[in-house]
């Protein structure tokens, strides 16, 4: 093994895990909070990603605006998904509900695909330049996508804190015991709806100055988001948080020694891990809806 | 009376059943080619709509079905084995492997399952993109047309009577598990799993005999699918055909394990195909379509079309209501 590529996959692991941790995240939120199995959340990825290339490269603003615009977008799509379809739809089952969340999906999916076009895009680097520390040189982009998704996790947390974020893991808890304590179920679920699709646009839009964007870039990532919620636990956000890290590492050696057949190692060791600790690394398995 | 009612649907029956058969001859081979990817579809509907009686949605319709077309086209290429030889290999194949990935999944409840499913999915379209035996990306191809003595499976109409023998045995086979007593048992455990395992159901043992059935039909499936396309390319066993699975089940109506995945393959299948939409725009009209049918119809077409009917019939004849009632019990879950 070649010693000096190391922290280079370490770094990119850290990488991917951070984006991961913020698609997982909202992923458990909205499944905790609204009991919804949102599949649209890879699609709020790659309509993040566009809207930012869109916000730099056609309207010349600042890289920090692309963020909070494409933030911004997604939440409010995120709240649409809720008023127009999901609230509903959540009484004629849990699956589905799911099946119209793949829908909405699609329709985001295509829709950005013909407007965007199916080519690649991306984004000039942010922070261009390389940063040398004892030998390892690190390129600077990459940083920036690391500190962005540190800085969103710890905005998450601090809104969790609030009256509204507690008011969702209230709602979480008992929906019925919630609204009697003064609760608007209504309000909460469309705001855990934005927050947990805003996350995905922020996601993209960090890595949109990394990593090329495409039309098909969504669904595969959330397949990776929902093996990290798997590992970390259906229902704990810090169990999402550290499985995110973990499987980013884990994904970024096995690519690095056996290509396009690491993912299947991956889900392998999930498997694995999945037989022998059922809860994942931390969660305690959620009550599952209709069992 | 009773009587009159039986003959009336013997009579319905039978039309239908000459309708079927008479089909490839009323219609060029487009619209057969169309047939017979409809009943591929709807035999993959049914597959789903087997383990949705004990609770269990599967995402992964599409990677057995790629399994079965594998298993069938790998044999026939490099062991030269005959289709019809390959049929029950390719069902054990992709129970035993079935057995291997469920065995974690199953015990750990829907969620996970489900969830399973979905990574299930695309980790074996990996696996026979990335591995040069399996044919790359490219896909991997049969020379070869099934057949038995003289007759060769190589135009649509007999590729129609194959599909439609095909599709017999799965109904048959599906319609027997149903009415047997380990049917019984998987309806309770789609009720309800805590009252099915207090009465003394083993639900993961009775979970997994079902998911492995379904698999089997899954990959029998696959096989005939290499009988009519001769080519198996990873990209058809994507999670995205799986999802579509679903759809034809859900537009057919979730209830009717037998007819509505049939129905909603056809719907599918024929509407778009009638519509002539651009093809950028097709999936974004079905997904609406799709939004709108559980928004308004969430027990699905023939949901809606028997709570239309029924008061109509019961209105002009009363004593249809004892054979409705007595039809509607096995459908309902």
């Amino acid at each position: 093994m070649d010693l000096s590529l190391f922290p280079q996959i370490l770094l990119n692991g850290l990488m991917i895990g951070g984006i991961y941790a913020l698609i997982a995240s909202g992923f458990t939120l909205i499944l905790g909070v609204i009991q919804v199995f949102n599949f649209a959340q890879g699609q709020f990825y790659m309509l993040g990603a566009f809207i930012a290339i869109a916000v730099v490269t056609n309207l010349g603003l600042p890289y920090p605006v692309a963020i909070i615009v494409a933030l911004l977008a997604t939440a409010i799509l995120g709240a649409l998904l809720y008023f127009a379809v999901i609230q509903w739809t959540t009484r004629s089952g849990f699956f589905n509900t799911m099946l119209v969340t793949v829908a909405f999906g699609t329709i985001v999916a295509q829709t950005a695909m013909l407007s965007f076009g199916s080519r690649e895009a991306v984004l000039p680097p942010v922070v261009p330049g390389t940063l040398s520390l004892g030998g390892v040189t690190i390129p600077n982009g990459k940083l920036v996508v690391i500190a962005g998704a540190v800085v969103v996790m710890a905005a998450l947390h601090f809104f969790m804190k609030t009256r509204i974020g507690v008011s969702m893991l209230a709602a979480s808890e008992n929906r019925d015991v919630a609204s009697l304590q003064g609760i608007n179920p209504k309000r909460v679920f469309w705001i855990t709806m934005a927050v947990g699709c805003g996350l995905c646009g922020v996601a993209g839009a960090l890595v949109a100055p990394v990593l090329a964007a495409s039309g098909t870039m969504g669904s595969t990532i959330f397949i990776k988001a929902l093996l990290v919620v798997l590992v970390g636990g259906t229902g704990s956000m810090s169990g999402a948080l550290l499985a995110a890290f973990v499987v980013g590492i884990a994904e970024s050696f096995a690519f690095h020694f056996v290509g396009h057949l690491g993912l299947l190692v991956i889900f392998v060791l999930v498997a694995i891990l999945i037989f022998f600790r059922p809860g994942g690394l931390l969660g305690k398995p959620l009550p599952v809806p209709g069992e | 009376m009773k009587t009159g009612t039986d003959i009336t649907k013997k009579l319905v029956f039978a039309v239908a059943v000459a309708v079927v058969l008479a089909l490839p001859w009323m219609t060029g081979p487009y619209t057969t080619q169309l047939f017979i990817l409809t009943m591929t579809y709807g035999m993959l509907g049914l597959s789903f709509a087997f383990t949705i009686r004990v609770g269990l949605p599967r995402f992964d319709s599409a990677a057995w079905w790629g399994v079965g077309a594998y298993t069938t086209a790998i044999l026939m290429t490099k062991a030269d084995m005959s289709f019809w030889l390959t049929l029950p290999i390719a069902g054990i194949v992709s129970m035993a492997v079935g057995f291997l990935i469920y065995r974690i999944a199953i015990p750990r409840g829907m969620m996970v399952f489900l969830m399973f499913g979905m990574v299930i999915a695309l980790a074996i379209q990996q696996l026979f993109g990335s591995v040069e035996f399996f044919g790359g990306w490219g896909g991997t191809e049969v020379i070869e047309a099934p057949a038995i003595g003289g007759l060769v499976f190589d135009g649509k109409r007999e590729l129609y009577y194959l599909g439609l023998g095909f599709l017999g045995f799965n109904l048959i086979c599906y319609y027997a598990l149903m009415r047997s007593r380990i049917g019984r048992s998987w309806n309770a455990i789609g009720q309800s799993v805590k009252l099915a395992s207090s009465v003394g159901i083993n639900v993961v043992r009775y979970r997994m005999a079902n998911v492995l059935i379904s698999n089997f039909f899954l990959a029998l499936t696959g096989s005939f699918y290499m009988a009519f396309s001769l080519v198996a390319v990873p990209a058809t066993f994507g999670l995205d055909k799986s999802l579509n699975v679903i759809m034809y089940v859900i537009i057919g109506g979730i209830a009717y394990s037998l007819l509505g995945p049939l129905v909603g393959a056809l719907i599918l299948a024929f509407v778009p195909e009638y519509m002539r939409v651009a093809a950028e725009y097709e999936s974004i009209i079905t997904a609406v379509v799709i939004i709108l049918v559980v928004i308004f119809l969430p027990e699905g077409v023939l949901g809606w079309v028997s709570g239309r009917a029924r008061p109509w019939l019961l209105r002009r004849r009363p004593w249809v209501r004892s054979v409705g009632s007595k039809n509607k019990e096995p459908e309902s879950g």
